[in-house]
C-alpha cells in the first residue's frame, strides 16, 4: 500500500492578469522508503505540486481545482485544518531552498529545533533539547551544544541547511519533501547535504520527494523520477528507464542540453524557443511548439499520462499512439 | 545542432508592444479605486478653489463681504453653508480659504522639494564622509522644535503668506532630503548603473539618464504625501494666530473661528473640518496609490 | 611572445577590502582578501573559464580586471597598455576595449529604457554614430544575438531571462570590445536556455575574434566553452590548464574534490563514482588559514602544508600548473 497517493491534482492561481494553471492533472504514488525526484524548469509546477500537498498554497489567489492526495486514509486536500496540522511537520516534513528565509532570524536555533517536538509530542522541554542536540550531532554540525544557543545568521549556508534538515527530521516523519534543497549551495556543500539526506533516510526508513531542476542531482539520488513541464507531468519512470529508455522528447531534450562534465563535443544541443507563458498555455501538448517531433494532432489533442511500459508513464501523444522512438 | 532561436519564440505579451514604465504605472493607478477617488476629489476641489480665487463673486458673495445685520445663520437657500457671526458667507470663505491652504501646500512642498532633493542628491552621490556629515546635520536639525522655529521666523520677519511658505518648506525638507539620499544610494547600487559605468558612459549621462529617472517615482510619491502635512501645519499656525490673518481665510482660520463658537453655531466648524479632512484623506489615498503604482520591481513574474 | 600571446596580463593582483570599526576615526581590524595574488595571461581569442565556489574571489577578480574595483596591488594590462594606471577620462575611454555581461538579467538592464535606447546609448558611448544609421545597426546587432529587430521598441520587462541576457550581450558587443568578461552569465537561467546562451557566446567569440573570460561556479558549463580552465580557491588560482585536462585529470586536491562533487546526469556512472567528500565549509576570506589555504580540508595534507604557501608550478613539461607542494606525488602515474 503506497504511503502517498496523489491523483489528478490541479492547482490554479487566479491573478489580475488571468488564471495561471500552475499544476494540471498530476498523479503519482510514493512507496515507503522510496525516493521520488520531481524534475522541471521554472514554471513547471514542481514546487507548487508539493506546496499543494502540504496545504501551503495561499488560497486566494491560489485554488486547488481538483484531485486527491491520500496519506493513509486522509485526503490532505480535503481534510480539516486540525488534521492537516497533525500531519504537517510530524509525519510529512518539508525543507526549502533558501534556509536563511526559512529560519526565524529572531529565535535561537535550539528554540526552533524543539518547536516541532513541543507542538506535536507531549514532551518536556529539557527532553526536547536533548533530542535537538542529538539531532544536530546526527546532522554533522560541530560543537552542537554551543550552536544550540546561536542565531541563524551566525551559520553558513551549508550549516543552515543542515539545521533545516535537523528540524524537519526531528519528529521522524514518514515523508520528507525537499524543495531544491541544494540549489543555493556550492557544489561541494551540495554533495555533503545530499549525503546527509541519504544517510538520514536510511536510518529512519523514510520516503523522500526531491524537487530539483538538476537532472544530475536527481540521477544520483532517486529511485523514480517525474519530469514536469508547464504544470503537467511529461514522463514518470524508474531512474534507469528514464535515462536509458526515454519516452518523451522533453526529457530527451533536457538530457541533451544539460552541459555535463562527461559530455564531449563543442556545441550544446538546445531546446529552441522558451517555456510557455503560464497565462497563455497553448492547446494540446504544452511542449509541442518547441518539440522537434511534433505533428498536427500534438497541438490539438489533450494529453494524458499513460503507462506505455511496465512502471513507465508518458504523456507524449506520439509515443502513445505510434510508439515513436525518442 | 546550431542555436535556432533566431526568433524569440512565442512572444511574451503581444498586445502590449512597448508598454513603458509610466504607461504601466498610469494603468495601475487607474485600477486603484481609492487613489482615483482621491485624485478626483483633489482635482475638483482644486479647480473650484482656483476659480473662486480668480472670481471672488462666484458664490454671489466674496469671502470678506460682511452682512452684520444678518449675523450667523445655518445653511439655507441663500447661503448654502450658512454664515458666520459677521454675516460672511461660509461657502465663499471655504473656497477662498481652500485656495490659500492648497496654495500653501503646493508652494511649501515645492520649497521643501527644491532644498531636499538637491541636498539629498548631493549627499547620496558624494557618499563617504561628506554624506555622513550632511546626514548628521539633518539629524541635529530634526531635534530642533520646529514649531518654535517657525514661530520665531514669523515673529522676526513679519507675517506674510509668502514667508509662511518658506518657513514651512524650510522645515519639511529634512524628510525629503533623507528619502532622496536613500533612493540615490539604492539606485547607485543597482546593477544597471554599474553596467552603464562599465560601458564607459560619461558620469553626467549616468546621472541624468539612469539615476534621475528612477528618482522621480519616489519623489512624486513623497511630494504628494508631504502636501497634507503642510496643509495641516498651515492650519495649525493659523489656528495659533500666526499664519493667515483675517480678513483672509484659510482652513486653519475657519477652523479656529469655528471652534470658538462651535457650541452655538456648529456648522461653522463642521463644514471646514469635513472639507479639510476629506482633502487630506484624498491626498493620502492618492499618494499611496502613486506609491503602489510607481514602486514596481520590473519583472512581470 | 607577441602581443597576441600576452593579450590580457594580470600580474600579482590583490584586491583587499579593509574591515574597519569606529565612527569618525576608523580602526582597521583586518581585511577581506578577496583576491590574494593572481597572475594570469590570456592569449588573444582564447576563452578562459574561471571556476570556483562562493567566496573564492572569482567575481571580485572579474570586477578588478574591468577596473570596476581598483586592485590594492598588482597590475592589469590589455595589449600591453596598463589599465590600472589609467584614471578618470582616459579610463572611461579605454572601456571601449573591454566589456562585461552580468549575472542577473533582471537587474542589469535599466527598466525605463527601451532596447533601442539601451543599445543606441552603448553604440554612441565612444563613437559618433549618425542618427539615421542607428536603427539599421541596432537591428543587425539584435539579429546577431538571435533576437528579432521588433525587440527594439520594447522594454526589458517584456522579455524572458534568456532574452534579456541576449540584450545584455548585444549591449556589450555594441561597443565593439576586444575582451569580454562574462560573470556567471547563465547561472540565473533555466537549464534549457543556458545551452542557447552558451552556444551564442561561443559562436560570437569565434566570429568576432573576441577574448572571453567566462566566470562560473558551474564546471560543466565552463567545460563546453573554455579552451583553458583556471580554478580559484580563497583568492588564489590553485590550478590552470587546458579544459579537458583539468576536468579529466585534475592535479590539485581541491579540483579533484570539486569535480567529484559535480553530479552526473547518468545514473549508472553516478552510482559507480568514487566520491571525495570535503569536510567542513568553504572558508571565509576574512580569516584565511596559514600556509596553503586549502590544507584544513585537504585529504592529502601533511604538516608542511600548514607552513608553506604554495605557488603555481608547472606540471612536468605541460602547460598545466597547480599550486600544491605534493602535486607530483599525488599525481604520479
Amino acid at each position: 500500500m503506497p504511503l502517498l497517493i496523489v491523483e489528478n491534482l490541479s492547482t490554479s492561481f487566479h491573478t489580475r492578469n488571468g488564471v495561471v494553471r500552475a499544476v494540471q492533472d498530476v498523479s503519482f504514488q510514493l512507496e515507503r522508503g522510496e525516493t521520488l525526484g520531481i524534475v522541471g524548469e521554472s514554471g513547471s509546477g514542481k514546487s507548487v505540486t508539493c506546496y499543494s500537498i502540504m496545504g501551503l498554497v495561499p488560497q486566494p489567489p491560489g485554488r486547488i481545482e481538483g484531485g486527491r492526495a491520500l496519506f493513509g486514509d486522509v485526503d490532505l486536500l480535503a481534510c480539516s485544518h486540525r488534521q492537516l496540522n497533525r500531519i504537517r511537520g510530524r509525519r510529512i516534513s518539508m525543507i526549502f531552498q533558501d534556509a536563511m528565509t526559512s529560519l526565524n532570524p529572531f529565535l535561537r536555533i535550539g528554540e526552533q529545533l524543539i518547536e516541532p517536538l513541543m507542538i506535536h509530542e507531549n514532551i518536556a522541554r529539557a527532553a526536547a533539547m536533548d533530542r535537538a542536540l542529538a539531532m544536530l550531532n546526527e546532522a554533522g554540525i560541530p560543537e552542537a551544544e554551543h550552536r544550540l544557543k546561536m542565531y541563524p545568521h551566525e551559520f553558513s549556508g551549508g550549516m543552515r541547511q543542515r539545521v533545516m534538515i535537523a528540524m524537519a527530521l526531528i519528529t521522524k516523519p514518514d515523508i520528507l519533501i525537499a524543495d531544491e534543497p541544494t540549489t543555493a549551495l556550492d557544489v561541494t556543500v551540495q554533495a555533503q547535504i545530499l549525503e546527509l539526506i541519504r544517510k538520514m533516510q536510511n536510518e529512519l526508513g523514510m520516503a523522500v520527494i526531491l524537487v530539483s531542476h538538476d537532472l544530475g542531482v536527481v540521477s544520483g539520488f532517486c529511485n523514480r523520477v517525474m519530469v514536469m513541464y508547464a504544470g503537467r507531468v511529461m514522463e514518470s519512470a524508474q531512474i534507469d528507464d528514464l535515462f536509458y529508455d526515454t519516452k518523451h522528447p522533453y526529457t530527451r531534450g533536457l538530457q541533451k542540453s544539460i552541459p555535463a562534465l562527461q559530455m564531449k563535443g563543442e556545441e550544446l544541443h538546445t531546446i529552441p524557443g522558451q517555456p510557455p507563458d503560464p497565462h497563455r498555455l497553448p492547446p494540446g501538448c504544452p511542449f509541442a511548439p518547441r518539440c522537434g517531433h511534433a505533428v498536427e494532432y500534438c497541438a490539438k489533442e489533450e494529453i494524458r499520462l499513460l503507462e506505455v511500459a511496465p512502471n513507465h508513464r508518458t504523456s507524449c501523444l506520439r509515443v502513445q499512439k505510434e510508439n515513436l522512438p525518442v | 545542432m546550431i542555436d535556432t532561436a533566431t526568433s524569440p519564440g512565442p512572444e511574451p505579451v503581444e498586445h502590449e508592444a512597448g508598454s513603458s514604465f509610466w504607461q504601466d504605472a498610469r494603468h495601475r493607478l487607474w485600477m486603484n479605486k481609492l487613489a482615483v477617488f482621491g485624485l478626483a476629489v483633489v482635482s475638483i476641489l482644486g479647480v473650484l478653489c482656483f476659480v473662486s480665487y480668480l472670481c471672488p463673486h462666484l458664490t454671489g458673495y466674496t469671502y470678506e463681504q460682511q452682512n452684520l445685520a444678518l449675523g450667523p445663520t445655518p445653511p439655507n437657500h441663500a447661503h448654502w453653508l450658512g454664515t458666520d457671526p459677521l454675516g460672511r458667507d461660509l461657502l465663499a470663505r471655504l473656497l477662498y480659504g481652500g485656495g490659500i491652504s492648497l496654495m500653501v501646500g503646493l508652494y511649501a512642498t515645492g520649497v521643501s522639494l527644491a532644498i531636499g532633493v538637491i541636498y539629498g542628491a548631493i549627499a547620496g552621490f558624494a557618499g563617504g564622509k561628506a554624506d555622513m556629515v550632511m546626514m548628521r546635520i539633518i539629524d541635529i536639525l530634526y531635534a530642533l522644535p520646529f514649531v518654535i522655529f517657525v514661530i520665531l521666523i514669523m515673529v522676526f520677519f513679519g507675517q506674510s503668506i509668502k514667508l509662511m511658505f518658506i518657513a514651512i518648506g524650510a522645515v519639511e525638507w529634512l524628510t525629503m532630503a533623507r528619502i532622496v539620499r536613500g533612493q540615490v544610494m539604492a539606485i547607485k547600487r543597482q546593477e544597471f548603473v554599474e553596467a552603464a559605468h562599465a560601458l564607459g558612459l560619461k558620469r553626467r549621462r549616468i546621472i541624468f539618464r539612469h539615476i534621475v529617472p528612477n528618482l522621480l517615482g519616489p519623489i512624486i510619491v513623497y511630494a504628494t504625501l508631504t502636501m497634507p502635512e503642510v496643509i495641516l501645519l498651515e492650519s495649525f499656525l493659523s489656528f495659533l494666530g500666526l499664519g493667515v490673518q483675517p480678513p483672509h481665510s484659510s482652513w486653519g482660520v475657519l477652523i479656529k473661528e469655528g471652534a470658538e463658537v462651535m457650541e452655538e453655531y456648529p456648522w461653522l466648524l463642521i463644514y471646514p473640518g469635513a472639507v479639510m479632512a476629506l482633502t487630506l484623506f484624498s491626498l493620502n489615498f492618492l499618494g499611496d496609490g502613486l506609491r503602489d503604482a510607481l514602486d514596481v520591481r520590473g519583472s512581470k513574474d | 611572445m607577441s602581443s597576441a600571446e600576452k593579450f590580457l596580463e594580470i600580474h600579482n593582483v590583490k584586491t583587499h577590502f579593509p574591515v574597519e570599526k569606529g565612527f569618525l576615526f576608523r580602526r582597521r581590524l583586518g581585511a577581506v582578501k578577496a583576491v590574494d595574488g593572481v597572475t594570469l595571461t590570456l592569449r588573444q581569442g582564447e576563452i578562459l573559464g574561471l571556476v570556483g565556489e562562493s567566496g573564492c574571489g572569482k567575481s571580485t577578480l572579474g570586477r578588478t580586471i574591468l577596473q570596476l574595483i581598483r586592485p590594492t596591488e598588482g597590475t592589469v594590462s590589455l595589449e600591453g597598455q596598463s589599465l590600472t594606471a589609467l584614471r578618470g577620462a582616459s579610463l572611461r575611454r579605454a572601456r571601449s576595449a573591454f566589456q562585461t555581461v552580468f549575472q542577473d538579467p533582471y537587474a542589469s538592464l535599466n527598466p525605463r529604457m527601451t532596447v533601442f535606447d539601451a543599445l543606441a546609448e552603448a553604440m554612441r558611448a565612444h563613437v559618433r554614430v549618425p542618427r539615421q544609421e542607428l536603427p539599421g545597426r541596432i537591428a543587425a546587432l539584435l539579429q546577431k544575438v538571435g533576437l528579432s529587430p521588433q525587440a527594439q521598441r520594447r522594454y526589458p520587462h517584456e522579455f524572458s531571462g534568456g532574452q534579456r541576457q541576449r540584450i545584455a550581450i548585444a549591449r556589450a558587443l555594441a561597443v565593439e570590445p576586444k575582451l569580454l568578461v562574462a560573470d556567471e552569465p547563465v547561472s540565473a537561467l533555466d537549464v534549457s536556455i543556458q545551452a542557447q546562451i552558451i552556444n551564442l557566446l561561443a559562436r560570437l567569440c569565434r566570429e568576432m575574434g573576441l577574448t572571453l573570460l567566462f566566470i562560473s561556479h558551474d564546471l560543466s558549463v565552463v567545460k563546453h566553452i573554455a579552451d583553458r580552465i583556471a580554478v580559484m580557491y580563497l583568492g588564489r588560482i590553485v590550478e590552470i590548464g587546458p579544459a579537458a585536462d583539468v576536468i579529466e585529470k585534475p592535479l590539485h586536491p581541491y579540483t579533484k574534490a570539486l569535480i567529484s562533487a559535480v553530479p552526473i546526469p547518468d545514473p549508472r556512472r553516478e552510482a559507480k563514482r568514487a566520491r571525495i567528500l570535503l569536510p567542513g565549509d568553504p572558508p571565509s576570506p576574512l580569516n584565511p588559514p596559514g600556509g596553503c589555504p586549502f590544507h584544513p580540508r585537504c585529504l592529502y595534507a601533511i604538516e608542511r602544508c600548514a607552513q608553506v604557501v604554495p605557488v603555481l608550478e608547472p606540471f612536468g613539461q605541460t602547460e598545466r600548473q597547480a599550486s600544491c607542494i605534493r602535486m607530483r606525488e599525488i599525481n604520479a602515474e
